[in-house]
């Protein structure tokens, strides 16, 4: 599994990249290859307001439906519509194209307590 | 209780492929290419399905047609040694539908009924209890790999010429490398294909030289949307307990003019009441997966439910089979309604896709 070393994890199998006040967010590599192959995600809608842990979307393979939490609370202040059309994404490109929205994060503390990617890794093999 | 393994496991987990439980078994969901592009080759080219889940039931002896007849809904005498069959076991009391098969009509006096996996013991139990006929369960001694898409006999031909010139709904008894073996010119998939069931040891012999002859590998996963799309029923989801072959819309499955069969009584009086469900295709927009258990409203009250629905990688939006009040029709307006949301869609015939000329 490609588990990026620049990246935060949370146990939901979601990554986070850090820019200042702001995350990225998507499915991990793990995530995707769990999933199978996706033919729809729920985008997310801009403005909301999230709560850490709270649902974020759904995302549904070719087998079963899944819900998306947000790792960190915040509100959403972009997202990625091309997924809509193109949810194929979530698994060519899990960490690059297939990003699914930016957050601006209302507590540090949050981002600051999720996994590094040796943490995560030893999440996934365990 | 520990899954049964197919005799191509290795050959599955050599590809890496995802392996999981199907009615008792530990069979590939996908390799790595996934299920939309298995979906794809299907369509476009060639694939092997490893089916060897499905059981083989071997009916023998001078009364084993009569016990058949007797048993199953279809009538055998439309068809001849040599010829496959698709047919029904009805629960005696409702008419239900304990499993939906396939009869290989191998020669005269020989059966190989071919049921779903978890049901095996079940239709083994219906069809051998009769004096001078015998039903054994040889599911273990073989491996039956289905090859499918409109290039499948061109790609088997290379591998095996016999083979890929049986024909549609033929059943043919040849040999592969002096090994005897049984192949049927049926499938699961809406394409022209045939299926090979072959001794257990030489399994992963062709295995390899269908893979070396270009045909992908393809999983349940794949097996699954395209049996969707080609609009046939799965057990458990379209047939299985409370659901009749009537209410499936599969009538032409019940021969009511050989005599009695299993089911019979209860079944007529359905007919003569008239099923108070129908099986439905659905069109839903978008391309989010109506799923199983989701329910379809019409003019302002719940019809019916969707027994299993996904999204066609061939049409690009939802498709679902649902089991309808028989006044909704081809053409109404529907909504599915599942976990808080709604997807609009629409009563449409079935096959969903079918491929060109059939």
């Amino acid at each position: 599994m490609n588990v990026p070393e620049h990246l935060r994890y949370s146990t939901d199998h979601e990554w986070v990249r850090v820019d200042d006040t702001r995350v990225r967010i998507g499915i991990t590599d793990y995530a995707q290859d769990a999933l199978g192959d996706v033919v729809y995600l729920d985008v997310p809608e801009v403005g909301a307001e999230v709560a850490a842990g709270a649902k974020l979307s759904e995302v549904e393979s070719t087998k079963s439906v899944s819900d998306i939490y947000a790792p960190v609370a915040g509100r959403i202040v972009e997202v990625n519509e091309d997924l809509g059309e193109h949810p194929e994404r979530l698994n060519e490109d899990p960490y690059g194209e297939g990003w699914i929205c930016v957050i601006e994060v209302s507590d540090p503390a949050e981002v600051a307590a999720l996994m590094d990617s040796a943490a995560y890794r030893d999440l996934t093999e365990s | 209780m520990t899954d049964r393994r197919s005799p191509l496991d290795d050959r599955h987990r050599a590809l890496d492929a995802k392996m999981v439980p199907f009615g008792g078994w530990d069979m590939p969901l996908s390799y790595p290419s996934g299920t939309l592009a298995e979906h794809r080759s299907c369509r476009d080219a060639a694939v092997v399905f490893d089916v060897s889940h499905l059981g083989t039931v071997r009916v023998e002896g001078d009364g084993a047609l009569e016990v058949l007849q007797r048993t199953l809904t279809n009538d055998l005498a439309k068809v001849a040694p040599g010829r496959a069959q698709y047919t029904h076991l009805l629960d005696p009391d409702d008419a239900s539908v304990v499993d939906d098969i396939i009869v290989w009509w191998v020669d005269e006096h020989r059966f190989d009924v071919m049921p779903n996996a978890s049901n095996t013991d079940g239709v083994t139990a219906a069809l051998g209890t009769h004096d001078g006929v015998t039903a054994a369960d040889v599911t273990a001694t073989r491996a039956v790999l289905a090859v499918q898409g409109p290039d499948a006999r061109a790609k088997l031909a290379t591998v095996w010429s016999e083979a890929a010139d049986v024909g549609r709904f033929r059943v043919a008894t040849l040999e592969w490398r002096g090994v005897p073996a049984t192949v049927a010119g049926t499938g699961y998939t809406g394409e022209d294909g045939v299926e090979v069931a072959v001794p257990a040891e030489v399994a992963g012999d062709l295995w390899d030289e269908l893979m070396a002859a270009g045909v992908v590998p393809a999983g349940l996963g794949a097996r699954d949307t395209l049996r969707l799309e080609a609009g046939l029923p799965l057990h458990g989801h379209e047939l299985g307990p409370g659901i009749t072959p009537l209410q499936a819309g599969l009538g032409w499955v019940v021969s009511w003019d050989k005599g009695d069969f299993r089911g019979r009584v209860a079944l007529a009086a359905e007919k003569d009441a008239g099923p108070t469900r129908r099986l439905r295709g659905l069109a839903t927009e978008g391309r989010r997966p109506p799923r199983a258990d989701a329910t379809v409203h019409h003019a302002g009250r719940q019809v019916g439910v969707v027994t299993s629905g996904n999204f066609s990688p061939v049409l690009g939006h939802g498709i679902a089979l649902a089991l309808l009040s028989p006044e909704v029709t081809e053409g109404d307006e529907v909504t599915v309604a599942q976990r808080g949301s709604e997807l609009a869609g629409r009563v449409v015939p079935t096959p969903f896709v079918s491929p060109p000329g059939r």
